[in-house]
């Protein structure tokens, strides 16, 4: 068994009893020793004593040569158990007389021996020496040898009482050490019960009981100690737990009421979202419906104009003029409302393209004169001479300029307007001011000045007009092409608008990429086999097929019209017409495929292709290989514009079939002022703006 | 002259009877007769033998061995002796006569061993009479001499040289016998003899 593991109590008690019975038996064992050796010395004393009385009795038996005698003398030995044998040697050494007892071999002759020491020890015996003498007369020696059978009796015997005393003594160290031990082991094991009471139990209101001032007193003091300060700590922890238990079936109860909360959140989303998306719908269906009509106002109105011009009926021409005008307004606000509910929708894209900046400039500026010269205001012109290029939404940069542009005609009067563009080549920022000498906007109205349906004052909206909408559009514009548009101006002075765009717009959608790719596409030579200024319309709305016959006749061009999609293929392959404007929605066979088939058939693919439709959905068309998307009611200078292009493009790669045509419709600006018809009116620059 | 020659065959005879049976003894007897070894004898009583202080005038004064009647030793006992101490006493040999006035002799009463020879047996009375009480060992040869008052007597007892003791008429004489000596002996009682008594 190992020791280190036996219980304190059995250590103990081994410790003390092999601590006193080693005590014991080496004292034991050095008293034993010492007795034996003080013994053997004894003994060799004895007989030497013995060897002095045999030889002095055997004096006179060797001065008389009597060996009888002497052997007598010698026999009396007997008596001495341990004597084994006697010898008298005579002076020469041989032998006079002995004594055996039981005839062990003794020297015959006397052996030779060291003068000084009369005794030896050999082979287990003690011999011991004697000279014989008479009145100092040397007569022989004696010669006696003891086998100390007393010497080993008495080891033996004190060997045995050795054993039996060390065995005593041990059972009695054992039985007092066995008592004492529980001084030292009670307590522990008292300590152990107690410890073992709390850590199986985990009873911490058990304490030791102390017994003693020593250390194991001191122990019991710190254990005690050490318990409170658990048992203290168990009930703070106990309380702390049930506190925590508490408050987590409260926080259990408020997530309870939150999660509740939160399904009625997502239930109310889900209304909110279900009620945005109808709301979008309604409004999508509205300005289709609103659309409709106002496309067929604004239309005959402008023919009925014409006709009526042409035919001297000038006392119509006025009110065919305030139809128009208000057809037109209302056209505006539809679009701006369209608009801002797209960009809030998040839908509004950008069609990135590079674009020149001048000609654009030159288009603007055109398309704003009347406006300008209604209220006799001048407009003024500077752009830096490093204007050159730049990479953006040219439809939307065209709208912010003539929002800008237009609102500063509208709140001038008799003054001067001054555009100012600047290319800033550091920052790589495109910088568009226009400022006016009109009524002004205070710093309170400033403040207002970007948000949906706040003009600068209510007054203003009685007085000029407007939907309030420009400004929040053109600020929304901005936004989306990453710039920046800010105002100053000081109440009765006028007004700068600065807008800044970045000259490299940048495009992180590749639907767009694809878009102006196709845009580009458009301006590609067209085939030699191409009709010159026949324009193909396939539109179901008869009155659309009439609008647009009549004004692109009116253009100098030759119309072919079809009235659904079969017919509109057909009359592609056998006119091979310059240009085809496109319906989107007519029964059974919709815009797309016609525009599908068309891109597909390799005769057809090269003609341009103009989507004319009240579906908003420019991005599929370009998608799919149109080369423009206009949105009904189509403007008739925008239509007369790009067909205009693509006429010039297609003479430009007959006459120099290697030379890049020209992209925008802004080069012309005689033709253009030429093809619009509308003059003064309010709010043509939305309807300009817009394809 | 034919008498001196028997008793030197007799010596010669027990000589050999001597060596025979002592032949391993050392000493001075070793190449002597009978009476070589009864002067040895003598000699080594006077070792074994405590005197009276009073016995002697002085304390190196010499043991007188005294021979009365026919001189069985001759020269031997004078050789035997001479030159030997005892502590610091020599020795000196005297022969007498018996007479009636011996007994007053100052000689013979300063003898300290007197050897009575056999041929005074007839006046073993008178000398025993005549040395009582004085210290004065008396050896004698004869048969009976311890008994009737001698105080040693030497004898043969299978060719070996023995003596008997009569231990009273040592001690009237006020001499001391040493045990070892009568570990030896024979012890004679005046009555008659008695068992040797074991050493």
């Amino acid at each position: 068994m190992n020791f280190h593991n036996l219980s304190i109590k059995r250590k103990l008690t081994l410790i003390t009893m092999l601590t006193s019975s080693a005590a014991l038996v080496l004292s034991a064992l050095s008293f034993l020793i010492y007795d034996l050796v003080s013994f053997r010395h004894l003994l060799i004393q004895d007989l030497r004593t013995q060897a002095e009385i045999i030889g002095y009795n055997s004096a006179g038996a060797m001065e008389f040569k009597d060996v009888p005698a002497a052997t007598a003398t010698l026999t009396a030995l007997t008596a001495k158990e341990d004597i084994v044998a006697a010898v008298l040697y005579s002076v020469d050494g041989k032998e006079f007389a002995h004594y055996s007892r039981t005839n062990d071999a003794f020297p015959k002759v006397l052996p030779p021996l060291s003068q000084d020491q009369g005794y030896r020890f050999d082979g287990g015996y003690l011999q011991v020496f004697h000279d014989v003498t008479l009145n100092g007369e040397h007569l022989g020696t004696l010669f006696l040898q003891s086998d100390m059978r007393q010497w080993s009796v008495r080891a033996k015997r004190y060997g045995g009482i050795l054993c039996v005393f060390v065995l005593i003594s041990g059972t009695f160290a054992l039985f007092v050490s066995s008592k004492l031990q529980r001084l030292i082991s009670r307590p522990i094991l008292h300590l152990e019960d107690s410890m073992r009471e709390v850590s199986v139990k985990k009873n911490y209101e058990v304490r030791a009981t102390k017994s003693y001032g020593d250390e194991i007193g001191r122990l019991i003091d710190g254990f005690n100690t050490m318990l409170s300060e658990i048992q203290h700590r168990d009930g703070a922890l106990r309380s702390a737990n049930d506190e925590l238990k508490t408050r987590t079936l409260e926080l259990e109860k408020e997530i309870l009421h939150r999660r509740q909360t939160q399904e009625e959140l997502l239930t109310a989303k889900h209304t909110a979202e279900e009620a945005s998306r109808a709301k979008s719908t309604f409004l999508a269906n509205m300005s289709h419906e609103l659309r409709t009509p106002l496309n067929a106002i604004i239309g005959y109105s402008e023919m009925l104009d014409e006709e009526a011009r042409e035919s001297g009926c000038s006392e119509n021409v006025e009110d065919l003029r305030k139809i128009q005008s208000a057809g037109k307004h209302l056209l505006s606000l539809i679009n701006d409302v369209l608009d801002l509910s797209k960009i809030e929708a998040g839908k509004m894209g950008l069609h990135l393209e590079d674009f020149e900046v001048l000609p654009l400039i030159d288009e603007i500026v055109t398309t704003v004169q009347p406006a300008a010269a209604k209220n006799g205001n001048e407009i003024k012109l500077h752009v830096s001479e490093n204007v050159g290029f730049m990479r953006a939404d040219i439809t939307k940069v065209r709208q912010i300029l003539f929002n800008l542009l237009s609102n500063a005609c509208k709140f001038t009067d008799h003054g001067t307007i001054t555009v100012d563009v600047d290319q800033n080549d550091r920052d790589g920022y495109m910088r568009f001011c226009v400022s006016d000498t009109g009524i002004g906007i205070s710093e309170k109205q400033q403040q207002n000045l970007f948000f949906e349906f706040s003009q600068a004052d209510a007054s203003i909206a009685r007085k000029y007009g407007g939907t309030g909408l420009g400004l929040a559009i053109t600020h929304r514009f901005v936004q989306l092409m990453r710039g920046q548009i800010s105002v100053e101006s000081e109440p009765g002075k006028g007004s700068i608008f600065t807008v800044q765009l970045p000259t490299q717009v940048a495009l992180d959608n590749t639907k767009l990429a694809r878009a102006v790719a196709a845009n580009e596409g458009e301006t590609s030579p067209a085939g030699s086999k191409i009709y010159q200024d026949t324009i193909l319309v396939i539109d179901d709305d008869a009155s659309v097929r009439d609008l647009m016959s009549r004004s692109l006749t009116k253009s100098g061009f030759r119309v072919v019209v079809a009235s659904n999609g079969e017919e509109g293929l057909r009359l592609a392959k056998q006119e091979n017409p310059l240009v085809i404007t496109l319906d989107v929605v007519m029964p059974e066979f919709d815009g797309w495929s016609v525009l599908k088939k068309l891109k597909n058939d390799p005769a057809l693919t090269d003609i341009p292709v103009i989507i004319v439709t009240i579906v908003d959905n420019e991005p599929m068309g370009l998608d799919l290989g149109a080369a423009s998307y206009l949105v009904k009611p189509v403007d008739r200078d925008r239509l007369a514009v790009l067909v205009e292009r693509y006429r010039m493009a297609h003479s430009a790669s007959v006459n120099r079939p290697h030379s890049a045509p020209s992209v925008s419709g802004a080069k012309k600006p005689k033709r253009l002022s030429e093809l619009k018809s509308i003059g003064d009116l309010d709010h043509a620059d939305d309807l300009v703006g817009r394809r | 002259m034919l008498r001196r020659l028997a008793i030197l065959l007799a010596v010669f005879s027990m000589t050999l009877n001597w060596t025979a049976s002592a032949g391993a003894q050392a000493g001075e007897a070793s190449d002597s007769s009978e009476y070589l070894v009864k002067a040895g004898f003598i000699y080594n009583f006077a070792k074994f033998v405590e005197w009276p202080s009073t016995a002697f005038a002085e304390p190196d004064s010499p043991i007188v061995i005294g021979v009365l009647g026919t001189d069985p030793f001759g020269d031997i006992i004078n050789h035997v002796v001479e030159g030997k101490k005892i502590g610091a006493r020599g020795f000196v040999v005297r022969r007498f006569k018996w007479s009636k006035e011996l007994k007053d002799s100052k000689d013979f009463t300063n003898c300290r061993i007197l050897f009575v020879s056999s041929s005074e047996k007839m006046h073993f009375e008178e000398v025993v009479e005549a040395v009582k009480g004085l210290p004065i060992l008396t050896v004698g040869e004869a048969p009976g001499f311890a008994e009737r008052g001698g105080m040693i007597r030497l004898m043969l007892e299978d060719n070996r040289v023995r003596f008997e003791v009569n231990v009273e008429a040592a001690h009237e004489g006020n001499l001391n016998i040493s045990s070892r000596l009568l570990t030896l002996a024979r012890i004679i009682a005046p009555t008659g003899p008695v068992a040797r008594k074991p050493g």
